[in-house]
């Protein structure tokens, strides 16, 4: 491997910037950086350049550890948005600058000046001064030099930032070129996914300090796991939809089409439904529609941009019902479906502002998380509605780019039922009942509950603690989708019994290591791992006790759990957040991620 | 006139060279003029007389020189300053930099007391120099201290823009190349900031030999040993010796002049040897 991070961590004031980082860099790749502005990742390639320290983790270049390792020493050539030439230096001597500090005789900097110029496409500029440059020219010169002294790695800080779109395209060609006839490993930093998808040999995207997804650019886009991948890599309609053994359901419309992964039949739930606006089809009438039909609706928006043609189609029935989030924009309440045609599919069936059409789907991606939405709950409507503009619940959702419904249950914690099951994530505030209302809200359909005080700040530790083996898998499902949305780190607490046997002890510490390496595989979620011993839920107490903006997410497999072992998690209003996770022992999992 | 007229979006220039000019001449040039035609009153045996008087030589010598040594340790200390206000934040950094003003503000009589005050052998810095034969106050090292109080904002303020400038991309790609700190500094900070160094260094040393009321005090003012040129042109006009007076006054200019200009020729030597290398 080229380039190896190994959980890399950089805080600033506390808060972490870049948050347990993990990724391999091959050898001749090239590896592009992808996330919006304030995500880690300029600080991710600092740090690999050495000019950030980390505060935790590993950074190796070919094998050799250099996290300790100033960046003088580490042969890495950085290129800066701002091009950083040195002004008062002719463009020959920019160049020869790292020859020059190595002491490399003249001749032979020369030789190795002209080679750079040539490759950078810019023979003969050699005394010209940096000012009397274009931008794009000082972009190749800043390349050139940062080659000069034949690093290992070349990281690229959004070098195309500062330059307009023509440039811009022939200096991306010059890069490629360049880092193809060197084979020299490259990193490089970007906010523009169409700039990730020319260059990269695989994308790596980063929000809010994590590195959320790594994979091939078509990959990612056809499959991401993620919200914020799916919306970021291109645009997305994100819709919440029933999946059942037969297939997918908006609302009460059955889409018979089949999400291309493997679906978990055994148990009908709420999935976020990933539709790109090229996979839609517009016709007259539903009998038209070469594929699956979806819904009617009426065209409310036209841009012509000349390849495509982008449409805002509302949703009239069918699938409006789903209660669709519209890209970008997470709190309108409309069914609002981005759709773009090709020349061709405009002269087929050409339409104009106000027509109503039907729509089918082509595809439809099913992410694997297993948060699709929020209900609050509470006996009062007042209460439910002060619970859903909760600061960190907003926040969450709105992250998520999913939506929070209302609900008002008379009969939360009594024996009744509810009358209709509750879809998604329910929301709850902590009383003297909370274990009592989590039990009630889990028999009625809500696979997971979270209780939220009412003062309450985003976490900056998120604990993590099943009650045993089955519900390990879901519960770090959960966590890591949770977690990808919140800034904050994560550590799964492994408590054996006081007076563990000296046999008990390494099965601990192997179901710590197990977790890890689960979690880090199966999810991409780094975690910290803590052993204690005593009673499961007196620990947790104490450790969230210990200090403030603290989260818990429990995983439990049987109800009774919530009465017995962990009890004393309630035995007062619980004062941090509480994620409860459960999953009846013999339910599948297959689709958990 | 409309030959050397640029074409420019505000109209007037017609009005505003006037006003140049006019300001010029009566704010300078008539005032120098009157100056030089005083000189000129005199014979050439009076003026050499003058020129050649060794109290005259030795405040010359002490005017340039202390001014010389002055600028030089604003150099090297303002460039700290800049240094440290511009790169760092610390509690007091904002009371820090307007300090630098001080001496601007302040009259340079008060300024001159004071440090009599301070470096006077009974001083409180002076008594602690004192065992060590160092005298300050009353000797041309007071002078010197003077001069550099009064210069110290000329290079701060020249040069705090100039490192503003040095973006520390450039520092962070230097080192990615494999420069050390003293590389870094020497090769691409200082070529940086040498300009706005030179010109506050002039500027500074103008000020210097121009500067009255803060020497006067702690200077002593004895004859041959630390009597400043300006205060020597004082003398000469108590004493009704106007003529004598303009005399030194001419020579002063002329020498000043004769120092810029070569200051000046020197950094714009400095640049066109950048662009010459550039062709």
């Amino acid at each position: 491997m080229s380039i190896t991070l190994d959980q890399v961590t950089k805080r600033y004031q506390g808060s972490p910037v870049v948050n347990d980082v993990s990724v391999d860099v091959g050898e001749g790749e090239f590896f592009v950086l992808l996330g919006p502005s304030g995500s880690g990742k300029s600080t991710l390639l600092r740090a690999i350049a050495g000019l950030t320290g980390v505060d935790h983790g590993r950074i190796a270049l070919h094998g050799r550890d250099v996290t300790h390792i100033s960046a003088r020493q580490r042969g890495v050539g950085l290129v800066f948005q701002n091009y950083a030439l040195f002004r008062h230096m002719t463009v020959g001597d920019n160049i020869e600058f790292a020859l020059r500090v190595r002491r490399m005789k003249a001749a032979d900097r020369l030789a190795r000046r002209k080679e750079l110029l040539r490759l950078v496409a810019l023979e003969g500029m050699d005394d010209r001064l940096p000012t009397q440059l274009s931008g794009g020219q000082q972009q190749r010169v800043a390349v050139a030099r940062a080659l000069a002294h034949k690093p290992q790695v070349l990281l690229l800080d959004e070098p195309f930032g500062a330059l307009d779109a023509k440039i811009r395209e022939e200096l991306r060609r010059t890069i490629r070129q360049v880092q193809r006839e060197l084979n020299i490993t490259t990193v490089l930093v970007t906010h523009d996914q169409e700039e990730a998808f020319a260059l990269a040999d695989r994308i790596g995207v980063m929000n809010l300090g994590r590195l959320l997804e790594c994979g091939k650019p078509d990959e990612l886009y056809a499959r991401p796991a993620t919200r914020f991948v799916a919306t970021f890599l291109g645009a997305a309609n994100l819709l919440l939809a029933r999946q059942t053994a037969q297939g997918i359901r908006f609302g009460a419309t059955p889409v018979n089409i089949r999400a291309l992964e493997k679906i978990d039949g055994t148990r009908e739930h709420e999935v976020v439904a990933v539709l790109r606006p090229e996979e839609i089809e517009l016709a007259p009438t539903r009998d038209n529609l070469r594929v699956n039909y979806m819904g009617l609706g009426v065209v409310e928006e036209m841009v012509f941009t000349g390849a495509l043609e982008r449409l805002r189609v509302r949703l009239t029935n069918g699938a409006a019902e789903a209660q669709i989030t519209p890209p970008g924009d997470a709190a309108a309440s409309t069914a609002m479906l981005e759709v773009t045609r090709t020349q061709h599919e405009q002269r087929t069936f050409p339409v104009t502002l106000g027509q109503s059409v039907a729509l089918g789907v082509r595809r439809i991606h099913v992410l694997p998380t297993p948060l699709s939405s929020y209900t609050v709950c509470a006996t009062q409507k007042a209460a439910a509605e002060r619970l859903a503009s909760h600061p960190f619940l907003t926040e969450l959702a709105s992250r998520m780019k999913t939506r929070i419904a209302t609900r008002t249950e008379p009969a939360l914690a009594e024996g009744t039922d509810a009358e209709t099951p509750i879809s998604g994530v329910a929301v709850v505030t902590p009383g003297v009942d909370t274990a009592k209302q989590i039990e009630w809200l889990l028999r009625n359909g809500a696979a997971e509950v979270l209780v939220l005080p009412e003062q309450l700040l985003p976490p900056q530790r998120v604990l993590i603690h099943w009650a045993n083996d089955a519900a390990r898998r879901p519960t770090l499902a959960v966590a890591a989708s949770l977690l990808r949305h919140v800034s904050a780190e994560a550590v799964y607490v492994g408590i054996l019994p006081e007076g563990a046997s000296d046999t008990q002890r390494p099965v601990g510490m192997r179901t710590l290591l197990d977790a890890r390496s689960e979690a880090q595989a199966m999810h991409g979620l780094e975690m910290r791992t803590e052993l204690r011993f005593g009673s499961a839920a007196e620990e947790l107490r104490r450790q969230l006790n210990d200090a403030p903006d603290q989260m818990l997410i429990l995983g439990i497999s049987d109800l009774a759990d919530l009465h017995q072992n962990f009890a004393a998690l309630f035995s007062t209003p619980p004062p941090f957040a509480l994620m409860v996770v459960y999953r009846p022992a013999g339910s599948s999992g297959a689709n958990e991620r | 006139m409309s030959s050397f007229r640029q074409p420019s979006i505000l109209p007037g220039f017609g009005l505003t060279l006037g006003f140049s000019v006019f300001f010029l001449c009566a704010l300078v040039l008539i005032p120098l003029a009157a100056l030089v035609m005083k000189t000129a009153t005199m014979g050439w045996d009076d003026f050499l007389n003058v020129l050649f008087d060794p109290r005259v030589l030795a405040s010359f010598r002490l005017s340039f020189g202390a001014s010389l040594l002055a600028a030089t340790l604003n150099g090297i200390f303002g460039f700290v300053i800049a240094w440290t206000l511009v790169r760092y934040d610390f509690p007091g950094r904002k009371l820090i930099d307007a300090l630098i003003d001080m001496p601007f503000a302040l009259p340079t009589a008060v300024s001159g007391i004071a440090l009599t005050a301070v470096f006077a052998e009974n001083g409180w810095i002076g008594e602690h120099l004192a065992p060590f034969g160092i005298k300050v106050a009353y000797t041309w090292i007071g002078v010197v201290v003077a001069l550099t109080l009064i210069g110290l904002p000329f290079v701060v303020r020249s040069i705090q823009p100039a490192l503003v400038e040095v973006q520390r991309d450039l520092e962070d790609a230097a080192e990615t190349l494999g420069a050390g700190r003293f590389t870094i500094f020497r090769r691409i900070i200082l070529p940086t900031v040498t300009p706005a160094l030179l010109t506050g260094f002039t500027m500074a040393f103008a000020r210097g030999v121009g500067e009255y009321g803060s020497v006067i005090f702690i200077a002593g003012n004895l004859p041959m040993k630390t009597e400043i040129a300006p205060l020597l042109i004082v003398i000469k006009l108590e004493q009704f010796d106007y003529v004598g007076a303009a005399a030194i006054g001419f020579l002063m200019l002329v020498i000043s002049f004769v120092m810029l200009l070569s200051i000046n020729l020197l950094q714009t030597w400095g640049r066109r040897r950048h662009v010459a290398a550039g062709r």
